[in-house]
C-alpha cells in the first residue's frame, strides 16, 4: 500500500467537468433554471462588505461575479490632497490588518524618492513590526478560514494570540490597529525597556500554540477533506492572473519579494539561512487548490518567528531616525517599491514635483488582484467549496476598494 | 484494494484527529479563561496609549504646529496675545474625525500636547465629539499675576526710567542754572535730556 | 399502612397519566364534574412535558454557552446571576418581547405552522420518554419506534419553514435538512438495532431492566463482553445523532458561514426560539435514548443503593437523577464536538450517511446477531 492517496473525482469535480462539456443538461435529465444568490454585502462569509454574486444550481455554483466598491474611501485621492507625512495614517487603512505593511511600503517608496540612509536599528525594528504584523495577518486569514470551514474554536485561540501581538504595538506605538509606525525616515519612537525581551517570549509562546492551530484545524480530516482538490489554481493560471504573495506560492511558484527584491534587511536575513519561504505542495491533494494556500499561510507564521527572531539576536542600539526635516519637500521623480504584504504584492508608486504635497500617489493591492481569480474558480464548484475558495484568497476589503 | 485502503484510511483518520482536537480543546476547557471581565477589571494601558489627548496649556504658546501636522485638519485653536501671555478662548480637537495618529504630537516645539489613555467615549449627541482641551479659558492665574507683574516690573521700570530721566533733568538743569549765570538760555532745551 | 388516595397515587408503580389521575380523582371537589379529570389530567401531562423541554432548551442554552465560552478561553455569560445561570430567562424575556418579523412574500400560514410544529414533534416524543421507572406517560412497547417516528417528523416543519420564509438561503437549508434527515434515519434505527437485539424488546424501560445488576454498572450494554459490536455501534448511533439533531460537524441546514442562519434565517423572536429549543430538548432525547439502549438507562451505582434500602421513592429518584446525568453528560460531549470540529460539506455528509455508517451500522448488527444466537448462550455470565 503507498502511502499517496488515490484521487477519486469529487462531485464538485464532475460537475465542473459536466458544465463544460455541455453534458449536465444530459445527465441530469431535468431542466432547472439556475438561482441567482446574492452573497453579500451582508453576508457572514464575504470578510468585509463585498458583494459576490452566485448564480447556482441547487447546491451547484455555475458562476460568480464579485462586485467591489462598497468600501471605496478615495485612499489615492487624498494622498493628491495631503502632505507627505500626513499620508501615512491613511496607508493604514487600506490594509487594517497589516498595517505595519503598509506603513512600510509607502514609507519604502517615498525614501527611494529622497535617496535617504535608514538607520540600521530602525531597519531592524521595522523588521520585526512587519513580520509581527505578518503573523497576526496570516492568524486572522487561518482563523477566518476556519470560520467559513465551521470551526469556531481556532479562531479564538488565533485572536488570544493575535492580541498579544496587538498588545506589543500598543506598547511600541500606542495603537492596536492602525499604528502609523513605520515613518518616513525610520520610525517613530524607539522600543520601550522590556519590549525587545517581550517580543522573545512571545516567539517562544507561539511556537507552541502554533503546533497546537496545526493539529486541531490544519491536519483535522475534516477540515482537509474540505480544502484538498478545491479551487485549484495550476502555475500558469496564477503566473496569469497575476497573483502574488501565499496565492501564489500556495501554486508551487518560487516568487517571494523579500528573497527576489528584497527590501531592508531581507537580503541579510536570507543570506544568512534565517528563513525558509514556503511553498505549496499538493500533500494532501492538488497542487494549488485551498488546504496549499492555507499551508502556506501556517508556514509562514512560523518562518516570520525565525526572522524575528533574528533580528532579536542582532539588534543593536542606536537611532532610530534618519536626519530629516520637519517638513519633507521630496525632489522630484518617481518611484515605486514593492514589497511582501501577508497577501501579496503591495506596492506605492509616488510620483513628486518637489513640492510639499504628493502629485500622485497610486497603491498596487494584492487583494484586488488576488480577487479576479475569484470569477474562474468558482464555477462548478459546490456552494459551500464557494466559501472555502473565498476564504482561501484571503482578501480584505478595505484593501480592495481602497 | 487502494479503494480499500482509502476507506479504512478515512475512517482512521477521522477517528484520530477529531480525537487529537478534542484533547486540544479538553485542555482548554479545564484551564482558567484569559479574558477580563471588562469594567471591572481592566488591562494595563501602557504608556504610549493613543487616546483622548491632553494639553498642559501652560506650555502651550498657540503656534498651530499641531493643528497644521494634523491630515484632517481637526485641531482648532483660538487665543488672544497679551504681550507675552495668552488669554485662550479655545482649542477644540473634533473626535468625529480625529484618527488616532499622533501626528499632533511630534511637531509641537513646547512638547505640550500628548495622547492620554482615555479612550472611552460614547454621546447621544454629535457636538459632544468636540471636545475642549482647554482646562481653564481666558489666563491663568499665574498667567494673570505674572502678567501683572510684568506689567508692575515694566511700570516700575518706565517710572525708573522716568525718575532717572528726571533725576539727569534735574542734574542738568541744576548744571545749567550753575552754568546758568554764562547762559542764561539753558533752560528752555532742559526736555531734551 | 393506609395513605391518603392522592398519596398513595404517586407511590404506585404506575404510569405518569394514571398517576396525576388518581392524585386528581383523590382531591377532586365535589361540583366539578366528572369529564373535566381525563382534560385536566391531560393538560397536566402536556404541562410536564412542556416544562420539561423547556427546562432542558433553557439549561442547554446556558450550558453551551458556558462550555463554548470555556473551551475558547472565554467565560460566556458572567452577568445575570452567579455565573450567569439566569442568563436563559433574560433571553427569554428578550425573545418574547421582540418584534415577530414576518416577511412580506412569505406564506404566512406556513411559516406560522412551522416553529409549531418542529416543537409539537419532540413534545409528542416526549410521550414515550420515561423520567422514572414508575414515572412515565406511555409505556409504549414500540417506544423505541415511537420516539424515531416522532422526532423524525422535525424534518416536515424544518423544510416547511425554508419553504415558506421564501428566501433562497433559507430554502438551501431546508433541502439540505430533509436530504441529511433522510440519509441518517437509516443508520441511525439501524445502529440501534443492535441493543434492541440484545434486549429483545423495544420498550425504553424493558431495555433499561435489562441491563440491571452487576452494581448498576458491569451490564450496561456498552461493555464488549456483553456484545463487542456494541461499541461500535454506539460509535455509529452518536454519529447519525449528530446528523439528526443538525450539530456541528453536521449543522450544514443551519451552517452559519455559507447559508447565513440556513432554514432559521427570516424567524426572529420567540418564533426562531421554538427552533433552538427544538435542537436542544432533541439532543436531549437523543441523549437519553442512547443512554437507555448503551448505557444502562436507569441503572448506576446510585440507583443500584436505591434499591438496596428498598425506599421505592428513593429507587424513583435515583433512577431520573442517572437517566439526567446520563442526557446531560451525552449533552456536554456533543457539545465538546461542535467546538472542536469544522463542517462537513453536503456530499461528504451523504458520502459518510451511505456509504459509511450505513454498511458498517448493518455489519455491526450482523456481526451480532451471530455473537447472539451462536456465542451469547454459551457465555457463563450472560
Amino acid at each position: 500500500m503507498t502511502t499517496t492517496q488515490e484521487h477519486t473525482p469529487s462531485i464538485s469535480e464532475t460537475a465542473a467537468r459536466m458544465l463544460e462539456s455541455g453534458e449536465r443538461e444530459f445527465v441530469l435529465d431535468v431542466k432547472t433554471s439556475d438561482l441567482e444568490v446574492n452573497m453579500g454585502p451582508q453576508h457572514p462569509a464575504t470578510h468585509g462588505v463585498m458583494r459576490i454574486l452566485c448564480r447556482a444550481d441547487g447546491e451547484l455554483c455555475t458562476g460568480a461575479q464579485p462586485h467591489l466598491g462598497y468600501l471605496h474611501r478615495c485612499a489615492e485621492k487624498i494622498g493628491e490632497n495631503v502632505e507627505w507625512l500626513q499620508y501615512l495614517p491613511y496607508t493604514d487603512r487600506y490594509d487594517y490588518l497589516a498595517a505595519m505593511n503598509n506603513n512600510l511600503s509607502y514609507s519604502l517608496a517615498v525614501e527611494k524618492l529622497m535617496g535617504i540612509e535608514i538607520p540600521r536599528r530602525a531597519q531592524m525594528i521595522r523588521t520585526i513590526c512587519a513580520e509581527l504584523n505578518r503573523i497576526g495577518s496570516h492568524l486572522i486569514a487561518f482563523g477566518t478560514y476556519g470560520l467559513d470551514i465551521g470551526a469556531i474554536t481556532p479562531f479564538l485561540y488565533m485572536f488570544r494570540e493575535r492580541e498579544w501581538m496587538m498588545a506589543l504595538f500598543e506598547k511600541i506605538c500606542g495603537a492596536r490597529l492602525t499604528y502609523s509606525y513605520i515613518r518616513i525616515g525610520g520610525v517613530f519612537n524607539d522600543a520601550p525597556p522590556g519590549w525587545l525581551s517581550e517580543v522573545e517570549r512571545f516567539c517562544d509562546t507561539f511556537d507552541e500554540k502554533w503546533q497546537e492551530y496545526v493539529d486541531l484545524l490544519m491536519m483535522n480530516h475534516i477540515f482537509v477533506k474540505r480544502t484538498a482538490n478545491i479551487g485549484v489554481i495550476p502555475k500558469e493560471m496564477a503566473i496569469d492572473f497575476g497573483l502574488t504573495g501565499p496565492m501564489l506560492r500556495g501554486s508551487g511558484i518560487d516568487w517571494d519579494l523579500r528573497r527576489d527584491q528584497p527590501y531592508e534587511l531581507y537580503d541579510e536575513i536570507w543570506a544568512d539561512g534565517a528563513f525558509e519561504i514556503p511553498l505549496g505542495s499538493g500533500a494532501k491533494g492538488t497542487l494549488g487548490d485551498c488546504w496549499d494556500r492555507v499551508y502556506v499561510r501556517v508556514m509562514e507564521m512560523h518562518e516570520s518567528i525565525k526572522i524575528v527572531r533574528w533580528c532579536l539576536d542582532n539588534i543593536e542600539p542606536g537611532p532610530v531616525i534618519a536626519d530629516i526635516p520637519k517638513t519633507l519637500k521630496i525632489p522630484p521623480g518617481e518611484g515605486y517599491v514593492g514589497i511582501e504584504n501577508p497577501r501579496g504584492e503591495l506596492g506605492h508608486y509616488v510620483v513628486s514635483d518637489g513640492g510639499k504635497v504628493p502629485v500622485r500617489v497610486r497603491v498596487r493591492a494584492p487583494s484586488f488582484v488576488n480577487l479576479a481569480v475569484l470569477e474562474a474558480l468558482m464555477p462548478g464548484t459546490l456552494i459551500a467549496d464557494a466559501i472555502a475558495i473565498i476564504g482561501s484568497t484571503d482578501i480584505v476589503v478595505g484593501e480592495t476598494d481602497r | 484494494m487502494t479503494a480499500v485502503a482509502n476507506y479504512v484510511k478515512n475512517i482512521v483518520d477521522t477517528v484520530k484527529t477529531t480525537l487529537v482536537g478534542m484533547r486540544i480543546t479538553g485542555k482548554y476547557l479545564l484551564q482558567k479563561p484569559i479574558t477580563v471581565q471588562y469594567p471591572d477589571e481592566r488591562l494595563p494601558i501602557p504608556n504610549r496609549y493613543r487616546g483622548i489627548h491632553y494639553l498642559e496649556q501652560e506650555k502651550c504658546i498657540n503656534c498651530l504646529a499641531c493643528a497644521r501636522a494634523c491630515p484632517i485638519d481637526c485641531i482648532e485653536m483660538d487665543a488672544i496675545r497679551h504681550g507675552k501671555e495668552l488669554e485662550w478662548v479655545s482649542f477644540t480637537l473634533d473626535y468625529q474625525k480625529c484618527m488616532f495618529c499622533e501626528l499632533c504630537v511630534y511637531p509641537c516645539p513646547k512638547d505640550c500636547i500628548h495622547m492620554g489613555t482615555e479612550f472611552a467615549f460614547t454621546s447621544y449627541d454629535r457636538s459632544e465629539f468636540v471636545h475642549d482641551l482647554l482646562s481653564y479659558q481666558g489666563m491663568s492665574r499665574e498667567a494673570k499675576a505674572r502678567m501683572i507683574e510684568a506689567e508692575k516690573k515694566k511700570k516700575a521700570k518706565e517710572e525708573a526710567k522716568a525718575a532717572k530721566k528726571a533725576a539727569e533733568a534735574a542734574k542738568k538743569k541744576a548744571e545749567s542754572e550753575a552754568k546758568g549765570e554764562d547762559a542764561p538760555d539753558a533752560g528752555t532745551d532742559g526736555g531734551e535730556g | 399502612m393506609s395513605l391518603p388516595l392522592h398519596l398513595a397515587a404517586l407511590a404506585a408503580p404506575r404510569s405518569a397519566t394514571n398517576q396525576i389521575n388518581d392524585f386528581l380523582t383523590g382531591v377532586k371537589p365535589d361540583f366539578v364534574p366528572d369529564w373535566a379529570l381525563p382534560l385536566t389530567t391531560a393538560l397536566i401531562s402536556v404541562g410536564i412535558a412542556v416544562a420539561i423541554i423547556s427546562l432542558v432548551a433553557m439549561s442547554g442554552t446556558w450550558l453551551e454557552r458556558k462550555v463554548s465560552g470555556h473551551i475558547q478561553c472565554r467565560y460566556g455569560p458572567m452577568r445575570v446571576g452567579w455565573h450567569g445561570w439566569l442568563q436563559p430567562i433574560a433571553d427569554g424575556v428578550k425573545l418574547l418581547l421582540k418584534e415577530d418579523m414576518i416577511p412580506l412574500g412569505a406564506d404566512k400560514p406556513l411559516y406560522l405552522l412551522a416553529p409549531a410544529l418542529v416543537l409539537a414533534s419532540i413534545l409528542g416524543a416526549m410521550a414515550v420518554f420515561p423520567l422514572a421507572p414508575d414515572f412515565y406517560f406511555a409505556d409504549i412497547d414500540l417506544g423505541i419506534f415511537t420516539i424515531l417516528a416522532l422526532t423524525s417528523t422535525t424534518t416536515i416543519g424544518v423544510v416547511m419553514a425554508g419553504w415558506s420564509s421564501n428566501s433562497k438561503w433559507s430554502l438551501y437549508g431546508a433541502m439540505r435538512e430533509a436530504a441529511q434527515v433522510v440519509a441518517y434515519e437509516i443508520p441511525l434505527g439501524i445502529s440501534l438495532l443492535v441493543p434492541v437485539m440484545v434486549a429483545g424488546s423495544f420498550n425504553l424501560l424493558e431495555v433499561s431492566n435489562g441491563q440491571a445488576g452487576g452494581f448498576g454498572v458491569l451490564n450496561w450494554y456498552i461493555w464488549p463482553w456483553v456484545n463487542p459490536f456494541m461499541g461500535p455501534a454506539f460509535l455509529l448511533f452518536f454519529i447519525a445523532i449528530l446528523a439528526e439533531t443538525k450539530r456541528a460537524p453536521f449543522d450544514l441546514p443551519e451552517a452559519e458561514s455559507e447559508l447565513v442562519a440556513g432554514f432559521m434565517t427570516e424567524y426572529s423572536g420567540i418564533r426562531w426560539s421554538f427552533f433552538f429549543m427544538e435542537e436542544y430538548a432533541a439532543m436531549f432525547l437523543y441523549c437519553v435514548v442512547g443512554s437507555f439502549f448503551f448505557f444502562g438507562g436507569f441503572e448506576s451505582p446510585l440507583t443500584s443503593l436505591a434499591r438496596a434500602t428498598d425506599v421505592h421513592l428513593l429507587v424513583q429518584v435515583a433512577a431520573a437523577v442517572t437517566i439526567i446525568a446520563k442526557g446531560y453528560a451525552g449533552l456536554f460531549l456533543m457539545m465538546w464536538l461542535r467546538w472542536t470540529l469544522p463542517r462537513v460539506r453536503i456530499d461528504q455528509v451523504m458520502t459518510l450517511g451511505y456509504k459509511y455508517l450505513t454498511p458498517l451500522a448493518l455489519a455491526c448488527v450482523l456481526g451480532a446477531s451471530v455473537w447472539e444466537v451462536f456465542l451469547a448462550p454459551v457465555l457463563p455470565w450472560r
